[in-house]
């Protein structure tokens, strides 16, 4: 498994790298925008319009006010006796809503409440009522906004005007302004979740894409996504299945292919195996010449014995035709035995007392080829292994092959376990018989075990490799003494 | 006159390397290349071991061997094309002693007909008689009786149960019995025990289900009791 992680991984590296935001992010931020976009121009609409609507219906009621307050002080205005009478007469004006009169009367200004007075009227108003046209004006005095309507009474050639403060109306508008804000803001976030949400809602289907593609690339070939829900989503999930379905028919026509080539090898195998044996019976009888062609040719027939094994067997992993043949059995014991026995012994084993009664289950057959091939792999590649070692790790156990070889580069190590790589040494191949396909098939083994199996330096820092297979320890003994399992 | 090896195989290449490798051994060979000429063959001259392709063509090597196991307790060896297959398990059933799988190193066979050749043997050879309650045993003449009647067994069984006779009551783990019985270490079959128990039971055991004298052990192997 993490051969072939890692394989992907370098796949994706090759690919552009693109720091972009994500899909999923750029349509949350669309919709957050647009909803912001829509609600500010509401928002500005809305307060404009009631903006209008409140300041004209002021200026209409101020017009109408100043306009009756007018013709009611051209009535009255000519028998004030003085100035205080005047003073009284404004003061007795109706002024709803708090309105301040202001009147030019005689080059003289009258204004019964000291903070409103002559400085409060703009001197262009002041113009434009002077010469009889009656005015409104928005103005702002000492700091407060007001607004003011004048009318000229022209039988008396004076002005009167009208204040109005704007103070509360301003605050209306300060809170609508407010509200407002506070909707669109909420209403961009709503926006933005929406988005949120559509994009998951979309992403769903993409996402089980993803782990369909995940699931075959990890050898499922099986998995297929779920056709006819969505007449939208079909459109991906169709050419998906098909493709997948091409890639499962190809895979299984290679691995067919492989073996039936296998298969079909064996018998000519088995002639040659059993011809060289009776050669083998009487090669004292036979010349140096033929006797050293005898050698190599028993050489080869071993080393082709044993590729169509390996072949035999991977093919059987790629068609999923291995039948695990389960067992507990107590791993110290089963790696001396694996190293006395297919090892051809000679290879210290050391494990540590509490790994004494750990039991792993395993098919033995092919887990004693797991250790053969690691010990073999020693052998051709690093002059052999130095120890075996069983230690416990948790809730796992792991068998590891230490050689006093080169040691594998760090980014080999992952390849090694590739079929018929053989890493840089792979070149040394003086003596070497080796076809490239051990290695793998421990790592399918293995895997097919539970387990992984991994390269390190040795720990004590010495030269050399550490072929490392980890296999999770069975707590209890199982009650059957025997499980078939499929693959 | 030597031992006499029938090799059941199509294939004739094969078959004539096989036949000088075990000739070599100093056996004497007969070749059948279909079920049907093999089974004359034992008819005619029953062999002290067959050798066994379980792909035939006409009767299947399943056949042949149920075929020459009615008739005999010779030791049938099989050869499949996996390890990992019901082949094994079926072959062993139709009563195969043990099998290989091709392509196998005549050495290998050679070894493994030596091992069913061998003669059962009990740890204590002054012991002319076992005796488990309806069970009877003499290892020397290689009779057992059960309620007094002659049980037929093959070599290969008779030997599992003298193995196991020889330390009544003892559990065997299958390692063990693989070994003292085939000839196979640590890494042997250990299907090749549980089906021949099974057939033992089959011919000792008045229940073969609920079996009273060879007795299964949980996760350790089995052991004989009265």
């Amino acid at each position: 498994m993490q051969a072939r992680t890692r394989r992907r991984r370098r796949a994706r590296i090759t690919a552009p790298v693109r720091r972009r935001i994500g899909l999923r992010w750029r349509l949350t931020l669309t919709f957050g925008l647009g909803a912001a976009l829509l609600s500010a121009v509401m928002s500005i609409v809305t307060f404009g319009l009631t903006r209008e609507n409140l300041v004209s219906q002021r200026e209409q009621s101020a017009v109408t006010r100043t306009v009756a307050n007018a013709s009611r002080l051209a009535a009255q205005l000519p028998e004030a006796a003085d100035s205080a009478g005047v003073d009284q007469l404004l003061k007795e004006l109706p002024t709803p809503e708090g309105a301040l009169p202001v009147l030019h009367y005689q080059g003289q200004w009258y204004a019964p409440t000291a903070q409103f007075g002559e400085r409060a009227v703009p001197a262009t108003l002041q113009r434009t009522v002077e010469e009889g046209q009656p005015a409104q004006m928005r103005t702002t005095y000492e700091g407060r906004p007001y607004l003011i309507t004048g009318v000229s009474i022209p039988s008396l050639s004076a002005e009167y005007y009208e204040g109005v403060s704007l103070a509360d109306l301003q605050r209306t508008l300060d809170g609508l302004a407010i509200s407002l804000l506070g909707a669109s803001a909420l209403t961009s976030l709503a926006g933005g979740l929406v988005g949120y949400w559509a994009s998951r809602r979309v992403f769903a289907p993409l996402l089980d894409v993803g782990q369909a593609a995940e699931a075959i690339a990890s050898g499922r070939l099986d998995t297929r996504l779920p056709v006819g829900g969505d007449p939208d989503l079909d459109l991906i999930a169709a050419p998906f299945n098909e493709m997948a379905e091409a890639l499962e028919n190809r895979l299984e026509r290679d691995a067919r292919f492989a073996s039936e080539v296998s298969h079909e090898l064996r018998s000519p195998l088995m002639t040659l195996a059993a011809t060289v044996e009776v050669l083998e019976n009487s090669r004292e009888e036979m010349p140096e010449r033929a006797r050293t062609a005898l050698v190599l040719l028993s050489a080869d027939v071993d080393r082709l014995q044993q590729l169509v094994e390996d072949l035999l067997e991977i093919s059987r992993f790629d068609v999923g035709a291995i039948k695990l043949h389960l067992e507990e059995v107590l791993v110290a014991e089963m790696v001396i035995q694996a190293v006395s026995v297919l090892g051809g012994g000679g290879v210290p084993v050391r494990y540590d007392p509490d790994v004494g009664d750990v039991v792993v289950r395993v098919d033995k057959r092919r887990f004693g080829r797991v250790i053969a091939n690691l010990l073999d792999n020693a052998e051709r590649y690093a002059g052999g292994a130095t120890a075996v070692t069983v230690e416990r790790v948790d809730a796992h156990v792991r068998i590891a092959v230490e050689d006093r070889g080169n040691g594998v580069p760090e980014d080999e190590r992952d390849i090694i376990f590739d079929r018929f790589s053989r890493g840089s040494e792979g070149g040394n191949r003086a003596a070497d018989t080796g076809v490239g396909l051990g290695l793998a098939l421990v790592d399918e083994h293995v895997r097919l075990h539970g387990g992984r199996v991994w390269v390190e330096d040795r720990r004590d820092g010495e030269r050399g490799a550490r072929f490392v297979v980890e296999l999770p320890i069975v707590e209890a003994p199982k009650e059957e003494p025997m499980v078939e399992v499929t693959a | 006159m030597g031992t006499r090896i029938l090799t059941v195989e199509d294939d004739e290449r094969i078959r004539t390397a096989v036949k000088m490798a075990l000739e070599d051994e100093g056996w004497v060979v007969e070749e059948a290349d279909n079920g049907e000429e093999a089974l004359q063959a034992f008819t005619r001259n029953p062999a002290d071991v067959v050798l066994i392709d379980i792909m035939l063509p006409g009767i299947d090597g399943f056949d042949v061997c149920r075929s020459i196991r009615r008739a005999s307790d010779v030791p049938i060896v099989m050869v499949t094309a996996r390890a990992d297959t019901h082949d094994v398990v079926a072959g062993l059933e139709a009563g195969a002693d043990d099998y290989l799988t091709k392509p196998f190193a005549p050495k290998e066979l050679s070894a493994r007909i030596r091992a069913l050749l061998r003669r059962a043997r009990t740890a204590d050879p002054t012991v002319t008689h076992l005796r488990f309650g309806d069970l009877e045993i003499i290892p020397d003449e290689g009779v057992v009786l059960r309620d007094g009647k002659e049980v037929h067994l093959t070599k290969t069984e008779f030997r599992l149960l003298v193995e196991l006779a020889s330390s009544p009551g003892r559990v065997f783990s299958r390692e063990v019995l693989l070994e003292r019985v085939w000839g196979y270490g640590y890494f042997g079959d250990g299907r090749l025990v549980d089906v021949h128990v099974r057939r033992l039971r089959m011919k000792v055991e008045a229940d073969p289900a609920n079996p009273r004298h060879v007795v299964t052990v949980r996760g350790l192997g089995y052991k004989l009791q009265q």
